[in-house]
């Protein structure tokens, strides 16, 4: 039988990794911050608010992943970053029907990955928390520690700059 | 048209793209920019653009957990949890050893090359020499890891070549031997 733990590791670890994985952009790496999130998970469960507990969790892989960020700024890694944003886009499978259209959707997949790697913060997460992993605005406000209504500025202004960077792509 | 028309400048409604389509507009506000879209081309065009971006955003895959994740977390029985150790916790122990090996090896093959009677014959050259040169790619890779921040460049003059020049100093010392050391690091 599967304990607490186990339970609500199963439930989480997809929007730590994933959610990880966009700002890390490297999948080992967001696999040893997953680890690090569920260990600590594991420290605390006893004495965690379980109405809270996706939000904290949220808040703490955030902090893992801006933690490795900043032990890792090298030209190396950034370059090294921008590959495998490129690798992701690709990754992206199409639903559009004929090749011509599938080559448009694939450029423009590829530019919107790059145009939300380059977003600051907190657009960034903000962006990745809603519009990828669906979660909530008040969710998203407990997480990064706003009112939700200031996590609505920042995700409109934040898709506001991804259409505006986008805009050559979109036109061509 | 009704008056609402031309309340709202084109700017105005740019501004007010994403909130439109969120559905965060107070009505009397979304209602002048619907007007203003349905008579405005460039404008429609813009919320084209708006409502791509949020559909392509939505349509990025959400990334699958490893199963081995949860497997390093869990042991085998019971469903008892068991503390695992992070790899980013461990790049400075492997670089601390990778330096503990570089450091046995340049210095331990010259001693062994030095003490040898009959001095050492070139294919125990050639072995020691590119052992010393995995030792230092690997201390390059191991740094590259743990994110220390060392230029491969850095590394190559400050610690590759010095301590390969060293070894060749060493060795040439052995009557009878001339050494070619390559003043770079090669790869493991």
């Amino acid at each position: 039988m599967a304990t607490a733990f186990e339970t609500t590791a199963e439930r989480y670890q997809r929007r730590i990794y994933s959610f990880a994985r966009y700002l890390l952009s490297d999948a080992e790496e967001a696999e040893d911050v997953t680890q690090e999130v569920l260990l600590r998970l594991w420290r605390h469960q006893r004495g965690l608010d379980e109405e809270r507990l996706g939000t904290w969790l949220l808040r703490v892989t955030r902090n893992a992943c801006y933690d490795l960020l900043r032990r890792r700024r090298s030209a190396v890694a950034l370059a090294t970053r921008e590959s495998l944003d490129a690798d992701e886009a690709r990754e992206v499978p199409s639903a559009e029907p004929d090749p011509e259209s599938r080559a448009q959707t694939s450029d423009f997949r590829r530019s919107l990955v790059r145009a939300l790697s380059g977003l600051g913060e907190p657009d960034k997460s903000i962006v990745l928390l809603r519009e990828v992993h669906g979660v909530s605005h008040r969710e998203i406000g407990e997480a990064l520690g706003m009112p939700e209504v200031t996590v609505r500025v920042h995700l409109h202004r934040a898709r506001r700059k991804l259409r505006e960077q986008l805009r050559e792509v979109y036109e061509r | 048209m009704s008056r609402f028309d031309d309340t709202l400048r084109c700017e105005e409604v740019l501004d007010l793209l994403e909130p439109y389509l969120d559905g965060d507009l107070p009505p009397d506000e979304a209602a002048q920019a619907a007007a203003h879209l349905e008579r405005c081309p460039a404008c429609a065009g813009e919320l084209d653009l708006a409502t791509a971006v949020q559909r392509e955003l939505r349509a990025l895959p959400q990334h699958d957990c490893p199963p081995e994740v949860l497997q390093k977390i869990h042991s085998a029985g019971a469903g008892e949890v068991v503390p695992f150790r992070s790899r980013l916790a461990g790049w400075p122990v492997r670089l601390s050893l990778a330096a503990a090996v570089l450091a046995l090896t340049v210095g331990g093959a010259a001693f062994f090359l030095q003490q040898r009677q009959d001095g050492p014959s070139p294919a125990e050259i050639a072995q020691a020499t590119e052992e010393a040169r995995f030792a230092l790619a690997y201390i390059g890779k191991v740094s590259r890891k743990a994110s220390l921040g060392l230029r491969d460049d850095v590394l190559r003059r400050r610690l590759v070549a010095p301590a390969t020049r060293s070894l060749a100093q060493t060795l040439e010392d052995i009557p009878g031997n001339e050494v070619p050391v390559r003043d770079t690091a090669g790869q493991p």
